[in-house]
């Protein structure tokens, strides 16, 4: 089934200047995928968010939660929907994080008073690490905690859709890894849909499958991770050879590939090669042989999805 | 049901703060004593404005009561809904799926029964005081004193509104708590218009209960009506200017901002 879909949406903030922070941004999330939304500042994917949630009114365009239309069914997108939009200022801080969940999630209707929900609630304060500091006020909590309550938070309010907006902003290192580890093993217990919206490509590499990146609010890209990192795999290599390499041999490389990163450290020769095609593997191998060099180690450099990001986004920028 | 559960979250809410910010509880519960006091001896000496205006310690006793049963409500909705979008709460009570406006409705639900309390308090503390025992016939003050404080309400949610537009507009909150004295000391024998401003009419017809010993069916239907119709018309005006105000927030993109 079809989570969410975003048809059109456009949105100008008006003003002397008005400024146009959606245009024709159209995609649909399926149920139980875990969507990254990505794109630089000022892209447009927390307005995005906030004008299917109804907390900024579009221009133009259409959204849809399960099937429900943001503008004229509020009530019941909202009703499958939850959202950490601002992390820790989403909570109050002089409550306790147990209250914060059980206020938060009796917006939506789901009662703090019944043994199931409490339970449930402290099932996700342990998965997220804050079992010993339920009964603590939110201002005595580091700042990873803070960000921890609000996403328990959103949680708790048992919407089979939640959007997770800047989730790891000002999170350290070791709860961001905790934080994607988590996320996953949600959407496989709980059946939840979550879109993710973040400039740490590390988490959203780890948790999302598929990444939708918006530049100058346009959809530029719209993959599975996978794929979009296949579409940047370039045949660059990473090459280590014993000794020093003869300029014959650098001269023979270059007719076969573009040589990058030559260094020369203690007895062993470093550099990268980019190579047209995959049949120029033998043909550098060649050189080198021919040349006597003693090859030590080779291997592929793999694309992250930041350098992937990053290219969309400078196409994407090209062509606005 | 769920609805229910909106309200008793609320409801948890208010009497966890209450106890956080104790502080700010007590300190105003006794501000108000202590003004009360001020008012109260100082007219008593000079025998001033209020008096000559056909008016009694007692008369000014339930209109300071009154006061403070406005100023809890008009402050819960204005100076809650800024508050909310000052600590970044704002737009986690919007997602609520019954709406922003049944999560205000909870709010006032609440504030007026906590305040109710608290002012009972307050105003046993100023007869025992003053030695001037009123009338406390709740069933003839209770839907009196809801009526009249629907008009608060009105200005509250109008107020809550514009703060959610143009954000710091404090100044305004507190010239319109001074307002709200102004409209509870009217003497409406000398103005009878003024009967159709928010509160006037309502506190004349508390007073004529608490002070006069008569019940809620013993006031004129006429006078009744003013007090029903000018509180909802004012609710109405006021819920208006919020769902306007709201809309252009929305439009604006301000409801995260503050």
């Amino acid at each position: 089934m079809t989570a969410l879909e975003v048809t059109d949406l456009r949105k100008v903030f008006p003003g002397r200047t008005p400024v146009v922070a959606v245009e024709n941004v159209s995609f649909a999330v399926r149920e139980g995928e875990i969507v990254g939304l990505l794109g630089p500042n000022g892209a447009g994917k927390t307005t995005t968010i906030k004008c299917i949630l109804g907390l900024i009114e579009a221009t133009a365009g259409e959204t849809k939660v399960f099937g429900a239309r943001t503008d004229s069914e509020p009530h019941r997108v909202l009703a499958s929907a939850a959202a950490v939009l601002e992390g820790s200022r989403n909570v109050y801080w002089r409550m306790t994080a147990w209250e914060n969940v059980a206020f938060f999630a009796s917006l939506h209707g789901v009662s703090y008073k019944e043994r199931a929900n409490r339970l449930y609630f402290d099932e996700l304060l342990t998965r997220f690490g804050l079992a010993s500091r339920r009964d603590t006020q939110v201002r005595e909590l580091s700042t990873g905690f803070k960000q921890k309550v609000a996403v328990v938070a959103a949680l708790a309010r048992r919407t089979p859709l939640v959007f997770l907006d800047e989730p790891t902003l000002g999170l350290d290192v070791e709860t961001t890894h905790e934080l994607q580890a988590l996320l996953p093993d949600l959407v496989r217990s709980e059946g939840r849909t979550l879109v993710i919206s973040s400039h740490n490509m590390d988490v959203v590499q780890a948790v999302c499958r598929r990444v939708i990146i918006v530049a100058r609010g346009r959809v530029v890209a719209d993959e599975q991770v996978s794929d979009l990192l296949d579409l940047f795999r370039t045949r660059s290599y990473r090459l280590s050879v014993a000794g020093s390499l003869s300029d014959t041999a650098v001269q023979g490389l270059q007719t076969v590939g573009t040589v990058t990163d030559l260094t020369v450290d203690g007895g062993q020769t470093g550099l990268t090669v980019q190579l047209p095609d995959r049949g120029s593997l033998y043909r550098l191998i060649d050189v080198l042989r021919d040349d006597g060099a003693l090859l030590e180690d080779i291997s592929q450099r793999e694309p992250n999805l930041e350098q992937a990001f990053l290219e969309v986004v400078r196409r994407g920028g090209a062509r606005g | 049901m769920k609805r229910w559960n909106v309200l008793s979250g609320v409801w948890m809410r208010h009497l966890v703060q209450l106890r956080r910010y104790y502080f700010n509880t007590v300190s105003s519960l006794i501000t108000y004593y202590v003004v009360f006091l001020i008012i109260f001896y100082g007219v008593k000496a000079v025998g001033g404005p209020a008096m000559s205006a056909g008016d009694t310690l007692e008369g000014m006793i339930v209109s300071y009561f009154l006061w403070t049963q406005v100023m809890y409500a008009y402050s819960a909705l204005s100076w809650g809904i800024a508050d909310e979008a000052q600590v970044g709460t704002l737009e986690q009570l919007y997602l609520c799926p019954y709406g922003f406006g049944f999560v205000n409705a909870c709010s006032m639900a609440v504030s007026l029964v906590v305040n109710l309390l608290v002012n009972a308090i307050l105003l046993l503390a100023a007869m025992a005081t003053t030695g001037k025992w009123l009338q406390l016939d709740v069933v003839s003050i209770l839907p009196l004193l809801v009526l009249t404080l629907f008009g608060a309400y009105g200005v509250g949610f109008a107020m809550g509104g514009l703060a959610l537009v143009f954000k710091r507009i404090q100044a305004t909150f507190q010239i319109l708590q001074f307002v709200f004295f102004g409209f509870l000391f009217i003497p409406l024998t000398k103005f009878p218009a003024g009967a159709y401003l928010p509160l006037a009419m309502g506190n004349a017809l508390v007073k004529r209960v608490m002070v006069d010993g008569l019940r809620l069916w013993e006031l004129p239907a006429g006078e009744l009506a003013v007090v029903a119709g000018t509180g909802i018309l004012y609710l109405a005006l006021g819920l208006a200017a919020f769902s306007w105000a709201s809309r252009v927030a929305r439009t604006r993109g301000l409801l995260g901002q503050y």
